[in-house]
């Protein structure tokens, strides 16, 4: 044990001086002369408990070596969770590690055990999302039973403090997986034949429905999952109209096996009306006079040409301005008329525009009108109006009788 | 709306005695405004004015631009809302001021000369409008804190004022409101105060004046030291949709993005230090602002960006 940070050795001026020991007495010497700098007095904790004397434990090097019980707990459940979620075993290291780092910082360090639980599950999730594999949040809070509001916060807080590049969720790949789960590819008792699907079909339909969605701004902002569970309904239907048009989506879920989250039924409104507008753009469909269930039998057929059909359907409005712009300058240069340019002229019945659905709504109220600016902050207060919070002292007096009264009733038995 | 706003500050240039700190009020800026209709000698002066003025916090390009280019700018039809009919009115020909839609130079730069000009028609001051942006962002929310350096008895003040609660089981201080500026107050018996609620510094000052002036009457020597304003929220409008997904790929080290826990992206912006939260319709809240320049700023700096990602 070198004596880093002591007294210089008299003799030599070295700073190297060793704690050594002449029979049972302790003794700090110098490594280079020799000379004996003191002894007898000195003490450190690591002496202390070699002569077994008390130290507290947190100023003992014990703790800094050894892993606190919570923590090998803790590393202990990362473990079991990449297991239970079957991760493959380079995850559970990088888990392990991350949740070692999270647990130096005092303020994880000195959370609560419910904390320290739900940091578990951040841990497995940054690593999850770092390689790309699709987990999302509600699974696994489901699985550790924690709330979403902690498990959000101490997310949040082990990013900031870890300094963690945190991709996005990788929507493709939850698709994947999430669909893997249906229990809807082989026939079951819960599950007639009629309802089987293939699941290859499924899956690259509801990827190419969940495309169309995050094109449309149906994705942007929302919950993934509820998007997944609209497209993969409709993919399934559309893929034999004969027997599933009447299928619910509740009902779907039932036979899937998968819960219904509670927005997927307006995700399913909102792409059957984009589905409706693009079919609107195709002749043979535009006849037909589709509806919303019907819509769900040319699905493929929509899909298929869904560039083309989303630019006919749907004004763009970037693109528009632009055009309108140039068409502003080449109009007072060349004077000429508009049917020069048929294709950004608007016609009568304009196209809608590709807007996010919160902005396609009417705004529930009217903006409010800012202040007057005209105030200073320094205008006199008249006393009229301070009054006119106070009470009068006959008012003090009944409330004081109401308050009593109030006591005593809740105080005494309740009679009828 | 936005409009309604030019008005109100239009009157309120009027009144040139008025010595709003310039930092505070929404002072005025002539750099991207037309003035090409006042006459030769004014226009020149006041050129030189705006480039010497240095507004605080807010950086931005003092160049004078020509009508052209600011036309292109500013015509984005609609999707800037507030300044294009305006300056649109004020540059189609020839004629003198029509009433709302002229622009003003700076109140605390301008001389004498100015007034007859003023005099005749309400100009309109150009709040902080970048050429770029043309937007505005509101103010919605002041927090402020006060100490009026005296213990207060809260069971007291709650007995004797109408307009205020007190639990201590649930939380140990009085909760008073006032009607005029709508402000909510908590009074904590050390004596000190926090003013939410009012939707400018001036009146939260105001605000925090009248809770003061209540306790005042309710028997206990309150002064008034010590106030700070400690929070400001603003929000506006874009009017376009933005794509999250890759704002928060280009922006990684800055953003936030997690439509599970919550449908706006949260961007925390360096210079100034302002948290901003951008939702897909375009609305974007800006806070953590200590004073209104860094929230116009924080808007100037987005902007772009925002605007980058506009096109599906």
């Amino acid at each position: 044990m070198s004596g880093g940070g002591r007294s210089r050795c008299p003799d030599c001026g070295c700073a190297e001086l060793v704690e050594d020991s002449h029979y049972a007495q302790s003794q700090l010497v110098c490594a280079d002369c020799g000379c004996v700098v003191s002894e007898g007095l000195l003490t450190t904790t690591f002496a202390d408990e070699g002569h077994l004397q008390e130290v507290t434990y947190s100023r003992s090097t014990g703790e800094s070596e050894q892993v606190s019980r919570s923590q090998q707990r803790g590393l202990r459940r990362v473990r079991d969770l990449c297991r239970v979620l079957q991760l493959p075993s380079t995850f559970e290291d990088t888990a392990v590690s991350y949740y070692q780092r999270a647990f130096q910082h005092p303020g994880l360090h000195a959370a609560r055990l419910q904390k320290k639980e739900v940091l578990v599950g951040c841990c497995v999730l940054v690593t999850c999302r770092q390689h790309n594999w699709p987990l999302t949040m509600g699974t696994i809070c489901a699985l550790l039973y924690a709330n979403l509001e902690l498990f959000s916060g101490t997310y949040l807080q082990i990013v900031k403090v870890l300094g963690l590049d945190v991709p996005a969720l990788s929507l493709a790949d939850l698709v994947k997986t999430y669909c893997s789960s249906f229990k809807l590819f082989q026939a079951s008792p819960s599950v007639s034949v009629k309802f089987v699907e293939d699941k290859e079909k499924m899956v690259s339909r509801t990827l190419q429905l969940v495309e169309l969605a995050s094109e449309t701004w149906l994705v942007t902002g929302r919950h993934p999952v509820p998007v997944i569970t609209a497209a993969a309904y409709l993919a399934w239907r559309s893929l034999q109209p004969g027997g599933r048009l009447t299928c619910s989506l509740s009902r779907f879920c039932k036979l899937a096996g998968v819960d219904l989250p509670h927005p997927a039924y307006l995700r399913v409104q909102e792409l059957l009306d984009i589905l409706l507008r693009m079919a609107g753009q195709l002749a043979w469909l535009r006849i037909l006079n589709l509806d919303k269930q019907t819509v769900v039998k040319h699905i493929g057929d929509l899909l298929q040409h869904r560039c083309i059909l989303l630019r006919q359907a749907f004004r763009d409005e970037a693109e528009e301005e632009e055009g309108d712009e140039q068409q502003q300058e080449e109009g007072e240069e060349a004077g000429s008329s508009t049917l020069e340019m048929p294709e950004k002229k608007r016609p009568a019945s304009s196209p809608p525009p590709l807007l996010p659905p919160c902005m396609l709504r009417p705004p529930k109220r009217p903006c409010p009108t800012p202040a007057d600016s005209r105030v200073t902050g320094e205008e006199d207060i008249s006393d009229s109006e301070i009054e006119q919070y106070l009470r009068t002292p006959r008012e003090i007096k009944d409330f004081q009788r109401a308050q009593a009264a109030s006591q005593a009733g809740t105080s005494a038995p309740i009679t009828s | 709306m936005p409009y309604d706003s030019y008005l109100h500050m239009s009157s309120n240039q009027e009144t040139f005695a008025s010595h709003l700190d310039p930092s505070k009020e929404s002072s005025t800026d002539v750099s991207s405004v037309d003035l090409s209709f006042l006459p030769d000698e004014l226009n020149q002066e006041n050129t030189e004015q705006t480039l010497t003025e240095g507004k605080q916090g807010v950086e931005r390009n003092h160049e004078i631009q020509g009508d052209p280019s600011r036309l292109q700018s500013v015509s984005e039809k609609n999707s800037n809302g507030i300044c294009t009919d305006n300056f649109n009115l004020s540059n189609s020909g020839s004629n003198p001021l029509p009433t709302e839609n002229s622009t003003l130079p700076s109140p605390e730069n301008s001389s004498s000369s100015f007034f007859p000009l003023t005099s005749m028609t309400p100009l309109m001051p150009v709040t902080p409008v970048s050429e770029s942006s043309g937007i505005v962002p509101q103010l919605q929310n002041i927090v402020s804190t006060v100490n009026l350096a005296c213990k207060l008895d809260l069971k007291k003040i709650a007995l004797h004022a109408k307009n205020a609660e007190y639990n201590p089981k649930r939380f140990a201080a009085v909760i008073m409101r006032i009607r005029e500026p709508r402000t909510t107050a908590l009074i904590f018996s050390s004596g000190k105060m926090v003013c939410t609620g009012a939707k400018s510094e001036e009146l939260s000052r105001l605000a925090a004046r009248k809770f003061a002036r209540v306790v005042q009457k309710l028997g206990f020597p309150a002064r008034f030291l010590d106030f700070k304003i400690q929070n400001m929220v603003g929000s506006c409008d874009v009017r376009f949709p933005i794509r999250l997904e890759s704002l928060v790929l280009t922006h990684q080290q800055f953003s936030s993005y997690e439509p599970e826990l919550f449908p706006g992206l949260i961007y925390r912006m360096v210079k100034p230090r302002i948290v901003l939260l951008i939702f897909v319709s375009g609305k974007v809240v800006l806070t953590g602002a200590k004073e209104r320049s860094e929230i116009y700023e924080a808007f100037e700096n987005i902007y772009p960006i925002l605007k980058s990602f506009k096109k599906a």
